[in-house]
């Protein structure tokens, strides 16, 4: 009994194994880079706030890519406090909406002329702000893939392929000064596998995540005195 | 060890079982595709960060608005009806929005509140739904649910308010202050494991944070608006200024030469003059 249990065990886990190792595709990456007035002793007990570009019509760049950034760096240098999005663009509604988002770091005169937000950005010692614009897409596919089921069976068979692309930047705007210090972009790409012998396995190219590290690390060393 | 008892020994389901999950899952998929999408609006909606206008507004939501809700009926079997209800989220939303524009909101929703509080109120709004518009991907093949919403925003006396036979409220478009239309518009993308119903609510939350930005950045811009908040600002002036000051300037207001972007830009134009 004890004997079975731990067979079905070793089986399951092997399984599991197999299947995060099958899950990884290969992704290229290209970052480019071009930043100054670099603060040399790290931001200190400043904040920054990482924000993404939604005032295009046909694409929004992802909460969840923006998220990905802000822990990156924060786990690379966590003494950099990032404010979170959400709780930023609410704390600051209606003036970051995709509407009303200042587009250029000259506008920010405009917006300080307000009391309470120039009083908000004071308590939040904010002294960095970074937009993010971009998104990742699926591109071709090709292959063919067909399920059946009948009675106490079912299952797939076949083979499919698309690839997946994302291309961000970011823009650093040096709040204090009010212009822009810096810009880094990131374009990676991939192709995601899915046979199919009985159950689909999809191999998937970490296309996004890695777009995220290669603009994390960037940033990171932008912003912090340790890298 | 077989692909198929692999497959089952990692899920920790028997064959059997899987078709009949897959079954129940093709069945549920087929349902998907009859019934009637429904989508009762809600979010959370953050207070404005702005210096409420020293205006005391009186706001009428008509029960049209109250209790909006959109029905489009599917065009072929593919598609489903669709019931999109909006009335709750807009009076939720307009209430945070009001309050922290304004400095005192009341709300008019019988005779008694116009005759008991009309007087100290500078204006009435009401806002109504002109029109609703939507979008999901298998209308567009874009991978986007859309809302766009047109509101008309209507801003008119107390004494333009009476009351009906039947107890209703209604006013007389005679006596409007002003009336304009404001757009608005949400989108979001497709995401993974995001059901239809649950992006489009999201979508008519990103719709109605829009409507709110367009509303506080369009309203002191508005030209009647601004005459309205230009006479405002002027009786508050006169309130302080000493009795014989007041008697020398009662003088009509002359319209501004150029409409003022907003209350404060218009109560240095006042000043002026």
């Amino acid at each position: 009994m004890s004997g079975q249990h731990i067979e079905q065990q070793s089986a399951r886990n092997a399984g599991l194994v197999l299947l995060a190792l099958l899950l990884g595709g290969c992704v290229n990456a290209t970052v480019d880079e071009m930043t100054y007035n670099e603060p040399v002793a790290g931001i200190g007990e400043s904040s920054v706030v990482i924000l993404g570009r939604r005032h295009k019509p046909d694409y929004d760049t992802e909460f969840d890519f923006i998220e990905c950034i802000g822990d990156h760096i924060h786990s690379g240098d966590p003494s950099i406090e990032v404010i979170n999005e959400i709780t930023f663009i609410n704390k600051f509604y209606p003036w970051f909406e995709p509407r009303t988002a200042p587009l250029q770091p000259q506008t920010i005169d405009q917006l300080m002329q307000l009391r309470p937000v120039a009083e908000r950005i004071s308590e939040m010692n904010l002294e960095y702000m970074i937009w993010i614009d971009g998104n990742t897409e699926n591109t071709e596919s090709t292959g063919s893939m067909s399920c059946g089921i009948g009675p106490g069976v079912a299952g797939c068979f076949g083979f499919g392929t698309w690839g997946t692309e994302s291309e961000y930047e970011a823009t650093i705007w040096d709040f204090t000064n009010k212009v822009e210090v810096g810009r880094v972009s990131a374009q990676t790409s991939g192709q995601n596998y899915m046979p199919a012998v009985v159950v689909p396995i999809p191999i998937i190219a970490p296309v996004q995540g890695t777009a995220c590290d290669s603009l994390g690390d960037q940033l990171l060393e932008y912003l912090s005195a340790h890298h | 060890m077989g692909v198929a008892s692999l497959v089952s020994t990692i899920f920790d389901l028997k064959p059997s079982g899987l078709a009949r999950w897959l079954l129940v899952l093709c069945l549920k998929l087929l349902a998907a595709g009859c019934a009637t999408k429904q989508v009762e609006v809600e979010g959370n909606f953050p207070t404005p960060l702005l210096d409420p206008l020293p205006i005391k507004l009186g706001v009428i939501y008509p029960s049209a608005f109250a209790k909006h809700e959109f029905f489009d009926e599917a065009k072929g079997r593919a598609e489903s009806d669709w019931l999109v209800k909006t009335g709750e989220a807009q009076v939720a939303f307009w209430d945070i929005l009001f309050g922290g524009m304004f400095d005192e909101v009341v709300h008019i929703r019988d005779w008694e509140t116009v005759q008991n509080r009309g007087q100290e109120l500078d204006g009435v709004l009401i806002p109504a739904i002109a029109d609703l518009q939507y979008t999901i991907p298998t209308h567009t093949n874009v991978k986007i649910y859309e809302i766009w919403m047109r509101y008309e925003f209507r801003l008119v006396d107390i004494a333009a308010i009476h009351q009906q036979e039947d107890g209703a409220l209604s006013f007389n478009s005679d006596n409007s202050l002003s009336a304009w239309p404001i757009t608005a518009y949400g989108k979001t993308p497709t995401a993974f494991l995001q059901t239809d119903e649950e992006a489009v609510n999201l979508a008519a939350v990103v719709a109605l944070r829009d409507a709110g930005a367009h509303f506080v950045t369009s309203f002191g811009a508005t030209p009647d608006v601004a005459l309205w908040l230009d006479g405002i600002a002027r009786r508050g002036q006169d309130a302080v200024r000493s009795p014989n000051e007041v008697t020398r300037d009662t003088e009509p207001v002359t319209e501004p030469t150029q409409a003022p972007s907003s209350a404060e830009d218009e109560t240095s134009t006042g000043e002026a003059q």
